[in-house]
C-alpha cells in the first residue's frame, strides 16, 4: 500500500511561493548578451557561443531565496523570465502592438516599465541579428508556393523562438565525471592539434576550445554561487540556516570542477548544469532523462554510512522538483495557446530495465513519484518505463500518484520502444536499453542522442487530415485566412478533384502524393532550418557532455552525438483515418451520394447537407471501436507516414523518425483546419494523439486498445501518445486498479507503445470550468504534458471535457 | 434438424469493457425479454422479447434539414411534432412525433434516420455472429481474468440460443458468468450449468406475495433454483437491488442473509445494488405512456447499515 508521508514546512512553504508567484521578464540575461553581441561582431560561430555562456556564467546574478538547498536560477527575481534575443525577441514588439503580451489572460507575466523601455531598445537590433532573421534567406523559392498550407508548420519566414531542444545530455556524466576532468581531456586534444591543423582538424580544435571554456563557465557559475552561500551563511542567525547554508557553500565550491560525493552534489550537479544550459539556449524541452539511475547509488551510499535519512532525501528531492517547477519562459501569446501552463517541458524518466535487461527499479524511483503525488506537481513531467518484470509495488504506486496527478506518470512500453529505436539503425541495444522519454512521449537516448526534434528546435508537426483535403482539392487549401479571403495558389500537388476521382484507389493514390509532397517539404525544412542554426547556435555545453562529441571532436549541431535520428510527429491520426473510411463508404461502397455531393459538403463546411454529416457520425464505421472497415485504414495511412519518414536523411545523416503526438496543438491546429470528410467541421478540434476522434469512441476503452494496436507503432520511434480518461471511481477501489493494470498491460502485450491517464470527471472538470478559482491544484494531462486545468486555454478545457469519460 | 450455430437470439447490447457483472474485464451481452416486471428497471427496452422503436429526441435534427422519416414510414405514424431548440446548435427545429398506435416497430423510418433518433432495439444475432464479436476482447481476458457475462432481461428465456452461446464460449476458454433472475424451469439450467462459471443471481424479496405483488410473479422457483444450483456445485454471485419501501426493511435483508448462509460455499459474494434514477429517460424512448417509477436513492449510511446485517452472516459484501 502507498502512502503519502508527511510534507516538511519548508517544502510547503517553497511550494506555496511557486504557485503564488506571477513570473516576471528579467532583463539580466538580455543585457549581458545584448553587450557581449554588440561589442564582439568580429567573433563567430561556436567560440561565440562559448564566450557568451563564459559572460553569462560570470555575470548572471546569482539568486539563493530562503529555504533553498538546491540552487540555481534564471533570472534576478524566484520564477523569473529570462529572454533569448539570439533566437528571438522581435514577437514581442508583434505581441505588444497587438495587445497581447501586457495582462494577458494565458501565462501573464509581470513585465516592468523600465524593462520594457529596455527591451524596445534592442529589438531594432536583434531584428536583423536573431537566428530567426538570418533564416529568412534560406527559405527555399519553391517552398513559397506551398506557404499557407496548413500542413507543414513552416510559413514563409524564419521562426527559430527555440531553436534547440528535445534533447537528453549525459548527466550522469557530469555528475560522475564532472567538468573538471572534461576540460582537461579538452586541452590535452587541444594539445595534439597544436601545429598540425588541417580543414578538418581546425574544426575540431575549435570545439575543444570551446569546451575548455564552457567547462570553465560551469566551474566558475558554480563556485559564484559557493560565494553566495557563504556571504549568506556569515549573516544567518538562525544556526540551523547557517549550517545549512555552509554545508551549500562547500558542495558548491567542490561540484562541476569535481565529481559528486553523496546524494545532495549529484542532484545539485543535475540542477546546477540544467541551468547553465537553460542560460545559454533558449532549450525547449531540456529533458533530465533518467534521474533515479543517476541518484540511486549516492542515496544508497549516504544512507549506508547514517550520512543521510530517507526522509531529509525526500525533502531535497521536493526541492529540487520545486525548482524545476519554478524555472520558465515567455512564450509568445500565439505558442501559448499550443503549451500554456508555464510548461517547460523538462521530463524525467522511471523505472525500466538496465543495460543487462534486467529491472532497474531503485529506492529514488518511489522517491521521484511520492514527490510528484504529495506535491501535486505537473512539471517535472513523469515518464515511467514498464517492461514484463516491473514490480508489482511500482505499478501500484505509479497508478495511486496518476490518481493524484492527472496523467503523472505516463507509462512507457520497453518492450516496443527498444527494439522500435533500434530499426534504421538509430541505435544500437546498449544505446536502445538506456532510452529516456524526452520533450513529451518522444523515445531517445539518454546522453547518447541529439534527436532534436525537428532541427529548429520545435517539434514538426504536420497536420494529417489537412494533406487530405488537398488530396480531393488538386491541392488547393480551401480555407479562408483571418480576412476571409482563400488562397488561389494551389500549395500542394496537382492531384485533381474528389468528384473526378472514379475509384477510392484513386483517392488513395492522390493522398499517397500529397503525403509525400508536404513530409518531403516538412523535412528539407526541418534540414535547412538545421543547417543554418549549426552556423549561428553551436552547443558545446551540452556538447562537452554528450556521448560521442568529444570523441568526434564535433558539436552537437553539426552530428558529433553518437545518435542523430529527428522526429517528424504526425496531428490528428483519428480525423485521417475516419475521412478514409467515411470516404470509401459514403461514395464507393454504399454510395450513400456522389462525389459531387459529398465534396460540395465538405466545401460548404456541411452548412446544407447536415444530414450527411449525421449519417456519417451515426451509421460510418468509426476508427476506436474495434472496427476493421475503419481500422484498416489506420494501418495503410500510417505505413504509408511511416515509409516516407523513414525513407528521408536529416542533416547528420541519420533517418527521420516518425512519431504521433500533438501536445495541444490538435486544438490550435483545428481552428486552422477547413472541414475534413471525417464529418468534422472547420475549425472544430483535431483528435487528440492517436486516440479515436473525440466522441466517436462508442465501444468503451477495449475497443479503443484493439484499433489503436492496429497503428504499426513498432515503426513510431519518435513516439505515440494515447490518452485515456477515466472517471475517478476507476481507481477508488483495488479491483479498478487491477483492472486498469490489466487494461494497460494487454495493450502493451498488442504493441502499444505508451499510455496516460485522466482521472477526473467531467462534473468536476466542468465545475473547475465555473470556479477556477476553487480548483487552482486540479492536475490533467492535456496530450503530452500535464498541467493545471484552470490555466489551460478555454478550447483546450472544451476539449478535455469533451473526449469520451470511461468508467470502470 | 437446426445447427446450433444457425440459433438466432435478440440482443439489445452488448457492452464492452464491463467491469461490475463478474470478476476482471468482461464483455456483457444483453439478451431482450423478461418475464418479470420490475417497476424499478432501469432497462425497461430489455422487457419485451420483440424489437422495437427507440425514439431519441434530443438526437433528431429538424424536419427543415431533415425529417426523412415522414415519408419513410408507410403507416403514416411520425408526423411533424413540437418546436423546440436543437441540443447541438441551439437553432430553432421543428421535432417529428411517433405516434406509437399506428406504429409497428417495422423499422423503415431508422433505415432513413441519418442522426440515429430513431432506432430499432433489439438486433437477431447468429450464435456463431456473436461468439466473433465477443471473442474480440480475449487478450483482456486473459490478462484480467475477466470474460463474458450473458445477461438480459432475462437470458435464460432464450435457453437454445445461449446454451450454444455459453458452450461456443467455453470451447474458445472463456470465462463465463450468467446474469440471471432466476425465474426459469429449472432445466433450463441444468443444461446450461457446465458452462457457466459463475451465476450472478438477483435476490429481490424474501417475501412471496410482496414479490409477486410488486413484480407480477412469486419467488417460491427462484430461491428453489438458487438452493439447487449451489446444490450442483454451481458458484453464485448474489445481487440484491435496494428499492426503498420495496425491500429495504432489516427484516428482509436479514432472511436474504439467512437464505445465502445457507447457501455454504456456493456462494462467492453479495452484491448490494442501491437503486439509481438513471434509467428513467429510457423509458419515453420506447413508449408515449410510460409507468415510470421514481423514488429517493436510499442514503449512504442506510446502504452501510444494510450491508452490516448482511455480513453478519458471515458473507462477503460489496456495494456498487
Amino acid at each position: 500500500m502507498i502512502t503519502l508521508k508527511p510534507i516538511t514546512t519548508r517544502v510547503l512553504k517553497m511550494r506555496k511561493n511557486y504557485r503564488e508567484t506571477m513570473p516576471k521578464v528579467c532583463t539580466a540575461r538580455l543585457k549581458i548578451v545584448t553587450d557581449f553581441y554588440l561589442e564582439n561582431p568580429n567573433i563567430t560561430g561556436i567560440l561565440k557561443r562559448a564566450l557568451v555562456f563564459k559572460e553569462l556564467a560570470e555575470k548572471m546574478p546569482v539568486l539563493i531565496s530562503a529555504d533553498e538547498i538546491i540552487v540555481g536560477s534564471m533570472a534576478s527575481t524566484y520564477r523569473g523570465s529570462a529572454l533569448f534575443p539570439e533566437n528571438d525577441i522581435v514577437w514581442m514588439k508583434a505581441d505588444n502592438e497587438a495587445g497581447q503580451l501586457f495582462n494577458r489572460e494565458l501565462d501573464p507575466y509581470i513585465i516592468d516599465d523600465e524593462d520594457w523601455a529596455y527591451i524596445s531598445s534592442v529589438i531594432p537590433y536583434w531584428s536583423k541579428n536573431s537566428l530567426s532573421a538570418m533564416t529568412d534567406a534560406y527559405i527555399p523559392e519553391g517552398y513559397f508556393a506551398a506557404v499557407g498550407n496548413q500542413v507543414t508548420v513552416y510559413g514563409d519566414k524564419g521562426i527559430c523562438a527555440a531553436p534547440v531542444g528535445h534533447f537528453c545530455t549525459n548527466y550522469d556524466k557530469a555528475i560522475r565525471v564532472g567538468f573538471g576532468t572534461v576540460r582537461e581531456e579538452a586541452k590535452g586534444k587541444m594539445a595534439d592539434l597544436e601545429g598540425k591543423m588541417d580543414a578538418g582538424t581546425i574544426k575540431k580544435y575549435n570545439f575543444y576550445r570551446s569546451v575548455v571554456i564552457v567547462c570553465d563557465g560551469m566551474i566558475t557559475l558554480s563556485k559564484r554561487y559557493g560565494a553566495e552561500a557563504a556571504r549568506q551563511a556569515e549573516a544567518c542567525s538562525d544556526l540551523s540556516r547557517k549550517a545549512e547554508l555552509e554545508k551549500m557553500a562547500e558542495s558548491l565550491n567542490w561540484i562541476m570542477e569535481k565529481p559528486a560525493r553523496n546524494f545532495q552534489d549529484a542532484i545539485q550537479i543535475m540542477f546546477l548544469y540544467q541551468i547553465g544550459m537553460c542560460l545559454h539556449n533558449n532549450m525547449h524541452a531540456p529533458t533530465f532523462g533518467r534521474v533515479d539511475q543517476y541518484l540511486g547509488s549516492f542515496y544508497k551510499a549516504d544512507l549506508a554510512a547514517g550520512r543521510m535519512t530517507p526522509e531529509e532525501a525526500q525533502e531535497i528531492y521536493d526541492l529540487f522538483s520545486l525548482k524545476v517547477a519554478e524555472m520558465n519562459k515567455i512564450w509568445s501569446s500565439g505558442t501559448t495557446l499550443a503549451v500554456s501552463g508555464y510548461t517547460v517541458g523538462q521530463l524525467m524518466t522511471l523505472g525500466g530495465v538496465d543495460k543487462n535487461n534486467q529491472d532497474a527499479t531503485n529506492a529514488v524511483t518511489y522517491m521521484m513519484l511520492q514527490t510528484a503525488a504529495r506535491l501535486e506537481l505537473h512539471d517535472p513531467p513523469l515518464s515511467l518505463r514498464i517492461h514484463k518484470d516491473t514490480p508489482d509495488l511500482l505499478w501500484e504506486a505509479a497508478l495511486e500518484t496518476t490518481k493524484i496527478c492527472g496523467g503523472v506518470p505516463t507509462f512507457e512500453n520497453d518492450d516496443v520502444i527498444i527494439p522500435a529505436l533500434m530499426k534504421n539503425n538509430r541505435m544500437d541495444l546498449e544505446s536502445a536499453r538506456n532510452y529516456c522519454l524526452i520533450g513529451c512521449v518522444e523515445p531517445a537516448g539518454c546522453g547518447d542522442e541529439w534527436p532534436a526534434c525537428g532541427g529548429s528546435g520545435g517539434e514538426a508537426y504536420w497536420n494529417m487530415p489537412m494533406a487530405i483535403v488537398h488530396a480531393i482539392n488538386d491541392g488547393h487549401n480551401p480555407m479562408p485566412d483571418f480576412f476571409g479571403n482563400v488562397n488561389e495558389n494551389r500549395t500542394g500537388a496537382h492531384t485533381g478533384y474528389l468528384y473526378e476521382m472514379e475509384t477510392f484507389d484513386e483517392v488513395l493514390k492522390a493522398v499517397s502524393v500529397q503525403y509525400q509532397y508536404f513530409l518531403e517539404w516538412q523535412m528539407s525544412m526541418v534540414n535547412m532550418f538545421e543547417v543554418v542554426a549549426a552556423e549561428h547556435m553551436a552547443q558545446p555545453l551540452v556538447s562537452c557532455m554528450m556521448d560521442g562529441c568529444m570523441e568526434s571532436g564535433k558539436d552537437v549541431m553539426n552530428g558529433g552525438a553518437k545518435n542523430n535520428s529527428c522526429g517528424v510527429p504526425g496531428v490528428g491520426i483519428g480525423n485521417a483515418v475516419d475521412s478514409l473510411a467515411v470516404m470509401k463508404h459514403m461514395i464507393y461502397d454504399k454510395k450513400i451520394c456522389t462525389a459531387r455531393e459529398f465534396y460540395d459538403a465538405i466545401m460548404s463546411n456541411w452548412e446544407d447537407r447536415e444530414d450527411l454529416r449525421q449519417y456519417i457520425l451515426n451509421e460510418v464505421p468509426h476508427y476506436g471501436n474495434d472496427a476493421d472497415y475503419a481500422d484498416e485504414w489506420a494501418t495503410w495511412l500510417l505505413n504509408l507516414f511511416a515509409d516516407i519518414v523513414t525513407n528521408f536523411t536529416n542533416v547528420r545523416g541519420c533517418k527521420f523518425a516518425p512519431g504521433l503526438y500533438p501536445v495541444a496543438t490538435n486544438v490550435l491546429w483545428g481552428l486552422m483546419t477547413p472541414a475534413t470528410p471525417d464529418g468534422r467541421k472547420g475549425g472544430d478540434p483535431l483528435s487528440d494523439g492517436i486516440s479515436p476522434v473525440q466522441q466517436l469512441d462508442k465501444n468503451g476503452p477495449t475497443a479503443i486498445l484493439k484499433s489503436v494496436s492496429r497503428i504499426p507503432q513498432e515503426r513510431f520511434s519518435n513516439g505515440t501518445l494515447l490518452n485515456m480518461k477515466f472517471h475517478p471511481t476507476a481507481l477508488s477501489n483495488e479491483s479498478g486498479k487491477e483492472k486498469l493494470e490489466a487494461l494497460m498491460k494487454t495493450y502493451f502485450d498488442m504493441g502499444g507503445m505508451e499510455m496516460q491517464l485522466n482521472v477526473v470527471s467531467v462534473a468536476t472538470l466542468r465545475k473547475a470550468q465555473e470556479h477556477p478559482e476553487d480548483y487552482q491544484n486540479l492536475v490533467v494531462r492535456v496530450a503530452g504534458f500535464s498541467a493545471y486545468f484552470v490555466e489551460l486555454f478555454k478550447n483546450c478545457q472544451d476539449d478535455l471535457i469533451r473526449r469520451t469519460e470511461l468508467t470502470l | 434438424m437446426m445447427k446450433e450455430s444457425d440459433l438466432t437470439g435478440k440482443v439489445y447490447d452488448i457492452q464492452g469493457f464491463s467491469v461490475q457483472d463478474g470478476p476482471g474485464i468482461r464483455t456483457t451481452v444483453f439478451l431482450k425479454g423478461c418475464p418479470l416486471r420490475c417497476p424499478w428497471c432501469h432497462s425497461p427496452e430489455s422487457q419485451s422479447f420483440a424489437s422495437q422503436l427507440s425514439w431519441m429526441a434530443m438526437r433528431c435534427i429538424g424536419v427543415e434539414k431533415c425529417g426523412k422519416c415522414l415519408t419513410a414510414c408507410k403507416k403514416g405514424a411520425i408526423t411533424v411534432g413540437e418546436s423546440t431548440e436543437s441540443i447541438g446548435t441551439g437553432e430553432k427545429i421543428k421535432l417529428v412525433h411517433v405516434n406509437r398506435s399506428l406504429c409497428d416497430d417495422c423499422g423503415d423510418c431508422t433505415k432513413a434516420c441519418y442522426p440515429g433518433g430513431l432506432s430499432i432495439c433489439g438486433e437477431d444475432y447468429q450464435v456463431d455472429d456473436l461468439l466473433k464479436r465477443l471473442c474480440r476482447d480475449i487478450p483482456f481476458y486473459k490478462q484480467s481474468g475477466g470474460g463474458v457475462t450473458v445477461s438480459g432481461g432475462e437470458a435464460l428465456s432464450q435457453p437454445e440460443f445461449i446454451l450454444a452461446l455459453l458452450k461456443g464460449l467455453k470451447e474458445q476458454g472463456v470465462h463465463t458468468a450468467l446474469d440471471t433472475t432466476g425465474f426459469t424451469d429449472f432445466k433450463n439450467i441444468v443444461a446450461v450449468l457446465p458452462y457457466v462459471d459463475l451465476f450472478l443471481y438477483d435476490l429481490k424479496h424474501m417475501d412471496s406475495q410482496q414479490h409477486k405483488k410488486v413484480i407480477g410473479v412469486p419467488n417460491e422457483r427462484i430461491l428453489e433454483n438458487a438452493k439447487k444450483i449451489a446444490r450442483a456445485g454451481g458458484k453464485l454471485q448474489i445481487r440484491i437491488p435496494i428499492i426503498p419501501s420495496f425491500n429495504d426493511s432489516e427484516e428482509n435483508l436479514r432472511l436474504t442473509g439467512e437464505f445465502c448462509k445457507a447457501l455454504g460455499d456456493a456462494v462467492t459474494l453479495v452484491q448490494i445494488l442501491p437503486y439509481h434514477n438513471m434509467g428513467v429517460a429510457k423509458y419515453l424512448r420506447i413508449s408515449d405512456d410510460p409507468k415510470i417509477f421514481e423514488t429517493e436513492p436510499p442514503t449512504e449510511e442506510k446502504i452501510q447499515n444494510l450491508k452490516e446485517i448482511l455480513e453478519s452472516f458471515v458473507l462477503k459484501v460489496t456495494v456498487h
